[in-house]
């Protein structure tokens, strides 16, 4: 029955995907870091950037507001739509008491402020923000480069607030002669661009306007002269060009998106890219005028406008799909499973064993199918295969784990997969989402790993040789835990150690090749099988160790526990090369460098030598003490 | 019988334990170095090493250790209790292994490797050493031809001397230095000083982390040839102008260079192309477009990231580039290594055994646990 809901569950999330949706303004599509992205990606990483998380919560929304919370793109609109209100938003998010004092602000367990608060203390300490921005970071004490960080926040928050302010409606045309001359109606507003479209029907207006002397002026010249003051005053704005929205009229890959005022400024504006932001400009205004049908029926109209000249740019669909996958959060779906399955299986150890140990198992599928699904979609909208950063590889040997957990556990039904599953699953989901934090997770890959054959072949598989290795670590765990339980049941000991066995098979299988086929990579890419590089001595001391203890147990030079100790401490070896080298920084694959992972790889060592050790001596002891009767 | 009793020694698995042991114990000691002592430096203590020296106990280095479980592996065969179906999968995966030990023997004694810089427009016909140094020494008395008289880096070492049937002199090194600096005199130089010498000298300086950052230098001394081209030079790596000597009516070019090793054929760069994901400095790709000149014949080609040039045994491979004024320069690794196709059979010879053994031995390790259970 539970399973059944949960394929239904499954499948109505899978028709977010299936079924089509309509192109809305989340979906505008954005060039950033080399790749094209959805609005809603973008403006969530900017918020994550300034604010630390990728919605608002209500510690910083003003009260009147009375909401719980607030997406990402709905502040971006607010703020974009009216920059100067933007400030009851408290998104500033300073966790360093020490930056928030120097700023003159109230430190309170919420550190969050608004955009005027800090900019005021900003004020105050521009130039010991200039004398130290120039140094490199090595010199910067920690009070600096949070300081930095809390101005380049800043400076992104203005950029973001007023990146379209050039299409906004600010302008009134009051008096009917320039009203007249413009062709609009007295009392409509304006835009910075409209006017500029149309400056060639105000120039007769102009030059009279310079031609005469100040106390001939009639009321029109001086509406003339208060909206050109208006426009300078707009024109301030034109720093704010990170919004790149409008594709390149040449259709091109290779060119650049450009932002709304870098078009505004170079004034080479294409027909195709002078259609999309008149439409776009139009799309605002309507959102001014909280006219919904209007602006449902422009971003319809902006949809077509992409897709016909610029087709060959980017896959709509895939855009799509991509913010359907921001808000459709299958990792903490997911997540949520694994947690339930194992919170249920504990359960089961005390009440109605058969019965909730199948719905504890359904829940750690149910959380699989989320998981696999979340991949999938990465796949799908980066066109390349799964693993290719950090962050991929950790979600990715988590799915693998799940995967070998949900298959002992299918062999065994036992409840001894689904522990391990949600274990795997549940701990390196967490440690995925830390990573998570640190921006887009869709990056761009540089030149050598541009290969999709490579990346399919050699870094699946040495993930999964990760994934299935740490797998035979937890066994390993598991064995000597349940000889602690019960040393005098052999019979069932067997049976685990001989799965432990297997298990360290198949992760050998995964290392040594991904290993092997690293190597030919590195043969076709740079020329040399093996150059003693740290990531590669990390691969091979995994499989230096996994081919050791295989060898030890086989000459009988340990036996059981000593096994599974030893496949506990290989979690260690599989810890290091897989994060550790990046800890040297040296080497070609210190790509995915991370300052502060040092304490939680030490943390993680002395976790597993101690409970590994100290499980071993105890289960040993229990067996002596069995021997002994 | 003492040769059985060598071969029953040879075999024990306990060898490869205690050799895998300590090369994992060396692996991670080179690795850790490597981020003191450099790549090449860490990787020629601990991993290219016969005997790794700690402190004064000589220990086996990595290609003894490697050769020590080679031996142990091909003993493995001598077993007879292998010889049987149900461990065929055993036997292949060992094969393998042996093919993977052997063919890293033949890379690191037979292969070479080297860079091949070329400017856009311009032609390369030889590839120059990683880090081995050579003296060249070129007679450019002729006007149709150079002779040139190399001097290869095992010869370059303190007071070597320098002797060859082309020369009608001698040249005796004082000192070869690994990494140096030239540096302005800022008092006049002695009179046995000439050349370059002359106003200036050579500052010996720590070797660098990674050896092809360092600029070796040489200082030698040309003796009675009762010229005044008597006296001590100086010379070094990358030297704007080179040396030049004139002795009884013959014209010398002397240079200090990376070791050069000819091609049978010439590569010509047309173009080098650097393309950048649009908006950002992550490069999206590097290539070079040549032409591999050979007996007159011009083929056109494209080197790029991924996609090496094969030809005579030699593999071209995008390695880096130098951004100049007005035309780039691209760098090509060149490699010719004769092991190159052994980790690709021994993999596929591994891969079957693994899948061989996993296959007999897997259903069997997860069945029995399910019936020990019901049971």
């Amino acid at each position: 029955m539970k399973l059944c809901s949960l394929i239904f569950l499954f499948i109505i999330s899978l028709g977010g995907v299936l079924l089509p949706r309509d192109f809305d303004h989340r979906d505008i599509p954005i060039h950033e870091n080399g790749r094209i992205k959805p609005l809603d990606t973008f403006v969530r990483n900017q918020l994550l950037l300034i604010y630390g998380k990728r919605s608002i919560k209500s510690n910083a929304l003003p009260d009147e507001l009375n909401s719980k919370g607030l997406s990402a793109i709905d502040w971006f609109f607010d703020i974009a739509l009216n920059p100067e209100e933007g400030d009851k938003y408290k998104v500033f998010n300073i966790s360093n008491p020490e930056v928030v004092a120097s700023l003159g602000l109230y430190w309170d367990p919420g550190h969050v402020y608004n955009r005027r608060e800090i900019l005021s203390g900003i004020k105050n300490q521009i130039d010991y923000i200039a004398s130290i921005q120039g140094k490199p970071e090595a010199e910067l004490a920690q009070f600096d480069i949070q300081l930095l960080k809390v101005y380049s926040n800043v400076i992104q928050y203005q950029a973001l607030s007023y990146s379209l302010s050039c299409l906004l409606p600010l302008i009134r045309i009051q008096n009917e002669t320039i009203a007249q001359s413009l062709s609009v109606n007295p009392g409509d507003k304006l835009s910075y661009y409209q006017l500029m479209r149309k400056a060639n029907q105000l120039s007769p207006l102009m030059e009279r306007l310079l031609n005469l002397d100040k106390n001939e002026w009639s009321e029109s010249d001086y509406e003339l002269q208060h909206i050109m003051g208006v426009l300078n005053e707009i024109d301030q704005d034109k720093f704010a060009r990170i919004l790149k929205i409008i594709p390149p009229e040449s259709g091109s890959q290779n060119d650049e998106w450009q932002s709304p005022w870098e078009l505004m400024e170079s004034r080479m504006i294409g027909p195709n890219q002078e259609n999309l932001l008149i439409t776009l400009e139009s799309y605002l205004k309507s959102r001014i005028e909280n006219d919904a049908v209007k602006s449902d029926s422009v971003i319809e109209e902006y949809e077509d406008l992409l897709s016909r000249p610029f087709k060959g740019l980017f896959n709509l669909t895939n855009v799509k799909l991509e913010t359907w996958t921001n808000k459709a959060n299958l990792f903490y779906k997911s997540i949520a499973f694994y947690i339930l399955a194992f919170l249920l299986l504990v359960i089961s150890w005390m009440t109605k064993p058969k019965i909730l140990r199948r719905i504890s198992y359904a829940c750690l599928l149910g959380g699989l199918a989320f998981h696999f699904y979340g991949i999938l979609l990465r796949i799908i909208i980066m066109q390349r295969p799964p693993v290719s950063t950090l962050y991929e590889s950790i979600i990715f040997v988590s799915l693998i784990g799940v995967i070998c957990a949900s298959l002992l556990e299918y062999n065994r039904k036992d409840g001894m997969g689904i522990f391990m599953g949600a274990i795997v699953g549940g701990v390196l989901h967490f440690v995925g989402l830390g990573y998570a934090n640190d921006g887009d997770t869709l990056g761009m890959l540089v030149a050598v790993l541009n290969s999709n054959f490579w990346l399919a072949t050699h870094v699946t598989t040495i993930t999964i040789g990760y994934g299935t290795s740490l797998f035979a670590g937890v066994l390993g765990h598991v064995y000597l835990l349940q000889t602690i339980r019960t040393p005098f049941d052999k019979k069932y000991l067997k049976t685990v150690n001989a799965n432990l066995f297997g298990a360290t098979l198949f992760a050998l299988f995964f290392t040594l090749f991904g290993t092997i086929l690293g190597g030919i990579w590195a043969d076709q890419s740079w020329g040399r099988f093996w150059g003693w590089d740290p990531k590669e001595n990390g691969a091979l001391l995994i499989v230096m160790w996994q081919v050791m203890m295989l060898h030890l147990r086989i000459t009988g030079l340990v036996k059981p526990m000593g096994f599974a100790l030893g496949m506990i401490l290989n979690n260690i070896v599989v810890i290091l090369a897989w994060f550790g080298v990046n800890l040297l920084n040296v080497g070609l694959h210190s790509y995915g460098f991370a300052t502060g992972i040092a304490i939680n790889i030490s943390l993680f060592i002395a976790f597993e030598l101690i409970t590994g050790l100290g499980t071993y001596f105890w289960a040993k002891n229990r067996q002596k003490q069995l021997t002994a009767y | 019988m003492p040769l059985r009793d060598i071969i029953n020694f040879l075999k024990q698995p306990k060898i490869f334990v205690f050799a895998i042991i300590w090369m994992m114990m060396l692996v991670v000691l080179g690795t850790l170095a490597q981020k003191d002592m450099g790549l090449f430096a860490a990787q020629n203590r601990y991993f290219s090493a016969w005997i790794t020296w700690f402190w004064y106990l000589p220990m086996p280095g990595g290609r003894l250790t490697l050769i020590i479980i080679l031996i142990n592996l091909s003993f493995f065969f001598f077993n007879k209790s292998i010889w049987k179906i149900k461990k065929l999968g055993i036997v292949i995966l060992h094969l393998g292994g042996i093919l993977l030990l052997v063919g890293g023997g033949l890379t690191a004694m037979f292969s070479s490797e080297g860079n091949m810089v070329i400017e856009e427009g311009a032609q390369s016909n030889h590839v120059e050493d990683y880090h081995l140094m050579e003296l060249a020494v070129i007679n450019t008395s002729a006007l149709s031809f150079d002779e040139f008289t190399i001097f290869d880096q095992p010869l370059l070492k303190r007071s070597q001397i320098l002797r060859h049937q082309n020369l009608n002199f001698e040249i005796e090194i004082l000192n070869y230095l690994e990494n140096c600096a030239p540096a302005k005199r800022t008092s006049p130089a002695g009179i046995q000083y000439k050349g370059m010498m002359k106003n200036f000298m050579l500052n010996e300086l720590k070797p660098e982390k990674e050896d092809n950052w360092n600029r070796p230098g040489l200082i030698y001394q040309i003796n009675n040839t009762g010229t005044n081209a008597d006296g001590m030079y100086g010379i070094f790596l990358g030297q704007s102008v080179s040396q030049t000597v004139s002795i009884n009516d013959k014209d010398y070019a002397i240079i200090l260079r990376r070791q050069r090793t000819y091609l049978p054929f010439s590569i010509e760069l047309l173009d080098f192309k650097k393309i950048l994901h649009p908006g950002t400095d992550i490069p999206k790709s590097f290539s070079s477009e040549i032409n591999l000149i050979e007996n007159g014949a011009v083929r056109k080609i494209l080197i790029q990231m991924n996609e090496p040039l094969r030809h005579k045994g030699y593999t071209f491979f995008q390695s880096s580039f130098i951004e100049g004024p007005d035309n780039e320069t691209t760098v090509l690794a060149a490699v010719k290594n004769y092991g190159r196709l052994f980790p690709y059979i021994s993999s596929i010879i591994m891969c079957i055994g693994l899948l061989f053994h996993l296959s007999q031995k897997l259903p069997d390790l997860f069945r029995k646990s399910r019936e020990k259970i019901a049971s």
